[in-house]
């Protein structure tokens, strides 16, 4: 079995990879570990309207709610909110993650992409020091898959990218840990996706409830994993929704968790490889959201796996064009949300407090670094000096 | 007496995968969606027992 490409793993990103891929000409083979692609889901299920410029997705059984924005709740309760072009950048369409995966992977094999199920990848096939595919199991069989380019889309826990040598064990404060429930019967009639904020509700992190149409919510919580115990993140949950007799009449029906790279982009290039979504941590650091950027990425890796097909260069040199062009495309966002992160965490509930009653009134439709610097702190001064490294960064 | 070992609780694992992505010593794995923990490479470092969001990893006595 020769292909020019393996992709491992069959969520966005090595769909998205695998479709573009194939529809530049490659013969792409995309292995998936599980019986199911998308199955079990492991996602909040919030995506910016932005992926519909992708024209990867057919129809709308993806979607289960088209959402108007985000409502932000602080400590104390202080709520505001950003309108859709704002808070776009990860809610939008709340989706059915399951069908989403499949609707992609559907994509990919329209285009030409192969998938194998069943199918976990053991450690990379290498001939006299070079990258010659991978060796795969499938139930009690082991057998070599051969390929040009191994493609590392194998999520939050990736181990292509540790066997290719690149570092990508996360720090527990670059994690967040993550539970959710799918509650029914809940009454929480919101156009908005809400998210909640407090060092009691969720340690560097918060709990989000993603409405799903009728009486059907995401209701779930990331937190920091250099501050949890163990279980803490399912205890804060459920008490989280016991405390709201809106959610506390609400019956699960699934409960799910995830875990988040809240990390810097890792080196996502080597001789024969790349890394992809989450497994390049091609996640936002402030919102833990990594789907667009996951779709983003793979087309960029699906174009110049294309062009690399047909120049037949697979050096890590001819490949890092993939990298040049993410890191251009999103990856200096992605620094720069990492430290503003940084500097969030850092703040105390009080300040987060404080933020919100500056923001509270603030039209979201003039928004500019500046004019939202200037409104925080004209309400609440000390805020000042809890923002300059924003400031600071601002500027850079 | 030698350190007790991480262990993960089949029945509670819900596969998210965190703790294989903290985990320092590279000695845990994902097999049949279940996480699991190699006994030989793990030095009780506690970091994928706070880590996971359910409580499915406990110590066990060595």
């Amino acid at each position: 079995m020769k292909y020019d490409v393996v992709v491992v793993g069959s969520g966005p990103a090595g769909s998205v990879t695998a479709r573009f891929a194939a529809e530049a000409g490659a013969k792409v083979l995309m292995i998936e570990r599980r019986a199911e692609v998308g199955v079990p889901v492991l996602c909040g299920e919030g995506i910016s309207q932005k992926v519909d410029a992708y024209n990867i997705l057919e129809g709308t059984r993806w979607i289960a709610s088209k959402m108007d924005g985000a409502r932000i709740f602080s400590p104390n309760g202080t709520m505001f909110k950003l309108a859709a072009e704002y808070a776009g950048s990860e809610t939008g369409y709340v989706l059915y993650r399951d069908i989403f995966d499949q609707e992609l992977a559907r994509g990919a094999v329209q285009k030409g992409a192969r998938i194998m199920l069943n199918t976990n990848a053991v450690d990379l096939l290498k001939k006299d020091g070079h990258i010659k595919g991978v060796k795969a199991q499938r139930f009690d069989e082991t057998f070599d898959i051969e390929a040009d380019i191994v493609v590392g889309a194998d999520g939050v826990e990736s181990r292509i990218g540790k066997w290719a040598g690149i570092q990508t064990t996360l720090k527990p404060y670059d994690l967040e840990t993550c539970v959710q429930y799918t509650l029914t019967n809940i009454d929480w009639p919101s156009p908005y996706c809400d998210f909640f904020l407090g060092q009691k509700i969720a340690p560097g992190g918060y709990v989000w409830i993603f409405p799903k149409g009728k009486d059907v919510a995401n209701v779930g919580i990331g937190i920091l994993s250099s501050q949890s115990e163990s279980g803490m993140a399912l205890r804060l949950l459920d008490a989280f929704i016991a405390a709201r007799p809106e959610l506390r009449k609400g019956s699960p029906l699934r409960l799910i968790a995830g875990a988040d790279p809240v990390a810097e982009p890792v080196e996502s290039v080597r001789d024969n490889l790349l890394l992809v979504g989450d497994a390049a941590r091609q996640v936002d650091p402030i919102t833990g959201g990594g789907l667009m950027t996951s779709i983003e990425g793979g087309k960029i890796a699906g174009e110049v796996i294309g062009i690399a097909v047909k120049e037949q260069r697979f050096d890590a040199q001819f490949l890092s064009a993939y990298e040049a062009r993410w890191k251009e495309a999103f990856g200096k966002k992605l620094h720069r949300n990492y430290v503003v992160k940084e500097v969030m965490l850092d703040m105390e509930d009080k300040t987060l407090d404080m933020l919100a009653d500056s923001l509270k009134d603030y039209k979201f439709e003039e928004f500019s670094t500046l004019s939202i610097i200037k409104a925080l702190v004209t309400k609440h001064p000390s805020l000042l000096v809890k923002l300059t490294p924003l400031m600071k960064l601002a500027r850079a | 007496m030698a350190k007790p070992k991480a262990l993960v609780r089949k029945d509670t694992c819900l596969a998210c995968g965190g703790c294989i992505s903290v985990c320092p010593q590279d000695a845990i794995l994902m097999v049949t969606s279940k996480a699991v923990v190699y006994r030989d490479r793990c030095n009780s470092c506690s970091i994928c027992v706070k880590t996971c969001p359910v409580g499915a990893i406990i110590w066990e006595e060595t």
